[in-house]
Formats: C-alpha cells, sequence, structure tokens
C-alpha cells in the first residue's frame, strides 16, 4: 500500500510561510492499495487538495470509489468535507466509517449533517451531495474492508470524548493510523490494549501534537507529545514511525526541533532500529 | 482608526507557498479606533491570530473588550471564534452582533462549540459574551463608532456593515453576488441559473433595493472592503453562489463615490500571483476610467490609517 500527507495539522488550518514546509492543512491521508483502491482517512482541508487531484481521473467521470475512515467528528477532522469535489459528481461512490456514537450509523450521520446546517454551510444538507454518500460506523471488535484491506478500528481517549484508531492490513504488511490520542494521566506508560493494536505494525502514525512543556498545561485536550509517541513505537515493537497533527502554534523550525528530540527520546527508549518519518504536506511513503 | 486584514480568503482557510504573500486565513478584519476597543469584523481563521495580539494587551489581564460584527455564519466567517484567546481569560467582555437567524444567535454560536465538533462548550468560556441580534436597517453604537448596516445578496443572508467613527468611514461588504442576474434566498440551488432569462419583475425590484441600500451604505466611505471572490467569467459560471467580482465592485464603488475600494475575500485557490495580476488588471481600468478611488487588494497583515488615528 502507499500512504500520502493531505494535511497533518492539528485544531485548526495555519497558514502562513512559517508552516510550509510541513504544511498547514488540517487531518487527511490517503492509503492506496496494491491493486490500486483508495482509502481515505480524516477529512480535514487537506480532503479539498486531494478531491481536486482526484478529479483528474475516474472521480472526475464520476467513476470513482473510495472509503473514508473517520477518527472522530471534531470540526479539524471533518471540516474539508464541503469542499470535496468528488462529491458533487454524480456516480461517485463514498462509504464513511466512524465512530457511531453507541455504534449507530445513523447518529454519525447525523452529526455529519450538522456541518452542513444552513446557518453554517451553504450546502444545506449531504443530501445535496451528486455522489453516493454512505455512512457505517466502524465496528470495533473483528475486522471490516475497506478499498480491498483489512481494517480493524479500536476507541482511544481524547480528551472528554473518544477517537478511533484504524489498522490496515494488506499482503501482510500493515499501517496504524492513531491521531488525537489523549494521555490522561501523567506518566502513566502506553495502555497495553493500544500497545497490542500497534504490535509490529510495519509503519505507526502517531499523534504528536505537543512538546512536553505544553502538553502539561494542556493534558484535558486530549493529545500526545512526541515522548508518548515513542514510547508507543518502541513498547510495539514497529518498524517506523510517522509524527503527525503539529500543533497549529508550531512554525517548521519548532516541528524540526519536535522530530530531533523526538529521535533522541526513541534512541533511549531501545528504539534505535525504528525509523521517524516525519508527515508532511505531499510526501509518499510505500509500505 | 485603523484598519487591519488578519484574514482575507474564502470559503477555506489555504495554508500553503501560493498564498503566502496574500495570506490563507478565512474573513477577519480588525478596525481599531484611536480612543477604544476593537471592533471586529466577522470571526474566520485570521481571529485566531488577531486574539493571540490582543493577549499582548488589555485582555491578557482579563480587562479587554471586543465587539465582533459577523456579516454571516457561514463557516469561513466564524470558524476562528473557538480558537480566540480573549475568550479563555475571566474578565474579557466580547459583544458578538450578527443577523437574526432562525434560532437564537447564542444557539448558533454554541452549536458550533459543542461536543461531538469542539472540546470546550461555549457555556465553558471564561469570557463574557453577549450576543446581539440585528436586522437589515439596524443601527446602532459601540463606543464612539456609529455602525450601520443592510442586506447582501448570499444564501440565507448576509449583511454589510458601515462603521464610522474618527471622522472616517470604512464599510465591510462580504459575502454578496451582483444585484443584477440573480436573487438568493434560502432554496439550495443545484445547477448554475441560466443569466440570459427575464426576471419577474418582483425579484428586478427586490435587487435593485439591495444594490440602493448598498450604495446607500458605502455612500462617501473611506475605504470599502467588496467581495470579489471571483473572476467576471468565474462569476458566469456559478453566479448561485452568492460572490462578486471586480468590475461589479468598481461600479459600486464608483457610484457610491468611495476613496478607496479594496478587493477581499479572495477565492482560495487563488494564488498570489494571479491576485497580482488581477489587481494591476483593475488598476488600469480603474485609470483609464479616471475613477476617483485608488485600488487595493487585501492582505494579511495590511493595515490601512483613516481619518483621525
Amino acid at each position: 500500500m502507499k500512504i500520502r500527507f493531505w494535511g497533518v495539522r492539528g485544531s485548526i488550518p495555519a497558514p502562513g510561510p512559517d508552516t510550509n514546509r510541513y504544511g498547514g492543512n488540517t487531518a487527511c491521508v490517503s492509503v492506496t492499495s496494491a491493486s490500486g483502491e483508495l482509502v481515505i482517512i480524516d477529512m480535514g482541508t487537506g480532503l479539498m487538495h486531494l478531491g481536486n487531484s482526484l478529479m483528474t481521473g475516474a472521480f472526475g467521470k464520476g467513476q470513482g470509489k473510495a472509503s473514508i475512515l473517520l477518527s472522530h467528528t471534531h470540526w479539524d477532522h471533518i471540516q474539508g468535507l464541503g469542499f470535496f469535489a468528488p462529491v458533487f459528481i454524480g456516480g461517485n461512490q463514498f462509504t464513511v466509517w466512524g465512530p457511531g456514537p453507541y455504534g449507530s450509523a445513523e447518529m454519525l450521520e447525523e452529526i455529519l449533517e450538522g456541518q452542513m446546517d444552513p446557518n453554517f454551510s451553504p450546502l444545506q444538507t449531504l443530501k445535496n451531495f451528486s455522489a453516493t454518500f454512505e455512512v457505517k460506523a466502524a465496528p470495533t471488535a473483528g475486522t471490516f474492508e475497506a478499498g480491498g484491506m483489512t481494517i480493524s478500528a479500536r476507541e482511544h481517549p481524547h480528551g472528554a470524548t473518544t477517537a478511533l484508531a484504524f489498522r490496515i492490513e494488506e499482503a501482510g504488511r500493515s499501517f496504524v493510523y492513531a491521531s488525537d490520542v489523549g494521555q490522561p494521566d501523567a506518566d502513566a506508560p502506553p495502555s497495553p490494549e493500544a500497545i497490542a493494536f500497534y504490535r509490529g505494525a510495519d509503519v505507526l502514525l502517531h499523534d504528536t501534537t505537543y512538546r512536553p512543556e505544553d502538553q502539561a498545561t494542556r493534558r484535558n485536550r486530549g493529545f500526545s507529545t512526541f515522548e508518548d509517541a515513542a514510547a508507543a513505537a518502541a513498547a510495539a515493537g514497529v518498524k517506523r514511525l510517522v509524527t503527525f497533527h503539529y500543533d497549529q502554534d508550531y512554525s517548521d523550525d519548532d516541528v524540526d526541533a519536535l522530530v530531533a528530540t523526538c529521535r533522541t527520546t526513541l534512541d533511549a527508549r531501545g528504539g534505535k532500529d525504528i525509523e521517524i518519518v516525519p508527515a508532511r504536506e505531499g510526501d509518499e511513503l510505500d509500505v | 482608526m485603523k484598519v487591519r486584514f488578519w484574514g482575507v480568503r474564502g470559503s477555506i482557510p489555504v495554508p500553503g507557498k501560493s498564498t503566502n504573500r496574500y495570506g490563507g486565513n478565512t474573513s477577519c478584519v480588525e478596525v481599531r479606533p484611536k480612543n477604544g476597543s476593537p471592533i471586529i469584523i466577522d470571526a474566520g481563521t485570521g481571529l485566531r491570530r488577531l486574539g493571540k495580539s490582543l493577549m499582548e494587551e488589555a485582555f491578557r489581564d482579563g480587562k479587554g473588550k471586543a465587539s465582533i460584527l459577523i456579516s454571516h455564519t457561514h463557516w469561513d466567517h466564524v470558524q476562528g471564534l473557538p480558537f480566540f484567546s480573549p475568550l479563555y481569560r475571566e474578565g474579557n467582555q466580547v459583544e458578538i452582533y450578527a443577523r437574526q437567524r432562525d434560532m437564537h444567535l447564542e444557539a448558533v454560536f454554541s452549536a458550533q462549540h459543542r461536543a461531538p465538533y469542539f472540546p470546550v462548550p461555549l457555556s465553558a468560556m471564561h469570557a463574557e459574551m453577549r450576543f446581539h441580534e440585528v436586522i437589515e436597517g439596524a443601527r446602532f453604537e459601540i463606543g464612539d463608532a456609529k455602525v450601520s448596516c443592510t442586506r447582501l445578496n448570499h444564501p440565507w443572508v448576509a449583511i454589510a456593515y458601515r462603521v464610522e467613527v474618527d471622522g472616517a468611514i470604512v464599510v465591510y461588504c462580504s459575502d454578496t453576488a451582483p444585484f443584477a442576474d440573480y436573487l438568493l434566498g434560502t432554496d439550495f440551488v443545484t445547477q448554475a441559473p441560466s443569466l440570459d432569462g427575464p426576471l419577474s419583475p418582483e425579484t428586478e425590484a427586490e435587487l435593485a433595493h439591495m444594490r440602493a441600500g448598498v450604495i446607500n451604505l458605502a455612500k462617501d466611505a473611506d475605504l470599502l472592503i467588496y467581495d470579489t471572490q471571483f473572476t467576471k467569467e468565474e462569476y458566469r459560471q456559478r453566479p448561485h453562489w452568492g460572490h462578486s467580482h471586480p468590475d461589479d465592485a468598481i461600479q459600486i464603488a464608483r457610484e457610491a463615490n468611495v476613496k478607496q475600494l479594496c478587493l477581499f475575500h479572495h477565492a482560495p485557490l487563488r494564488s498570489d500571483d494571479e491576485n497580482d495580476r488581477i489587481l494591476a488588471e483593475y488598476r488600469s481600468v480603474v485609470a483609464a476610467q479616471n475613477d476617483k478611488f485608488t485600488l487595493v487588494s487585501a492582505y494579511e497583515g495590511l493595515e490601512i490609517p483613516l481619518g483621525d488615528e
């Protein structure tokens, strides 16, 4: 499978010259299977640019099909949807797998519908999409299939709420997407269930929103530091760690420093063999 | 007063190299009277940086006061509010003015803050927030400033504001379609309507009334900030989106006898170089017509002093 980063920023898009290198768009990652099927993870503002690039292919002719895995419905993970050009082309087909409250797909659809409320959006309702747009509750037990790949989902704490992590498997290769991972207790070891979910992944993309000093004053917001990510990567014995969901106030130089310190931390935790891949808009990664 | 632009983009924030000079943040303009608290127009993502800068003043100590005039509540005009630092400091006062909706304004803004969309509810903001519902034609005062407003041609209604203070007038006119071809209301329009057919007499009269309201609001303004999201050609393809173009803005500026016209609410995919070209093209138009006003294009950080500073 091939991964591409379309949005790597947390909370709110952060335009400006000082975010040019890593990018200022909010969370959106695409995963293309060996046979060319498309899975999109999260619908931050990066989704608009993914959509525009898709319009030159089958999606521009109304012959496209993709699954969308949604970690949770905070704005920075859904705000690109109304600007995703392929949903306005009849014939395209989308299936969203996301966190249905109490397992309810109807409630998840209603939450996505809320974004299109006419007070806020000229689209007024998801029903104005021309493409097929099916919303399903992602099961958190067992596996399901998307884009011809095998997916499992796990719920983790995220501030006052929860978010889903996804593990995507294809032909013995695995990619785990774990963004917006809350660390409610200071100095607590990584959760054994989380480590089991990440275990042995070829690529673990993990929330690295904060430097430790910034998390200390904002722990209740439900984000990880690069130290939390390094601890999880080392404990789970993954091959590569992708840093992701950088704080909106961090400049490119800040993120450079965050990644460098993450390297030192990982080495100190016995993760010398784990490669760090900092997520940058436009970069691709073969798994 | 000073007018400073914090977000000049329409629809959606667009980070990236091609927007470095004009900026990628959505709509937010600060009007700062010589003696008085800031009057902010629209709360797009530009409001986040404005909030950070205000926290270096009285707002840091919980002694700040700001008023925010909202043109309408589409995302690109409100999405910065949850990231406005002064709201998280007790003692600050924030007055929000927006057009009356089908539910109370506080409920509209609460919806943006509620779970599962945002982690901190509006009720948990430490600052004192007050909501003021206005309708087109309303006149009110904020400190020494006189504010008036009129209706624009935009889906679900937007309003333009005129702020008069320190012997100068600034008028903010975004978002609006031209008042010639199509009347936007509460219906969702799936296909671009034809611009060739005749309008019904009622529609024509309503558009003419709206246009007269805008000309009157902008009359003799020192600065008119105007929605020019589209080029003329783009507008003809999407007349139902509720945005205008420079030719229309120039015509309005001419009839309203303004001193300066500012192109604003740039399309998200408009690069800096394209914005440069559009500005140069229309500066020659204005020069060739011997227009009395000057033409600028809004960019993040642009500061325009007006009247008594």
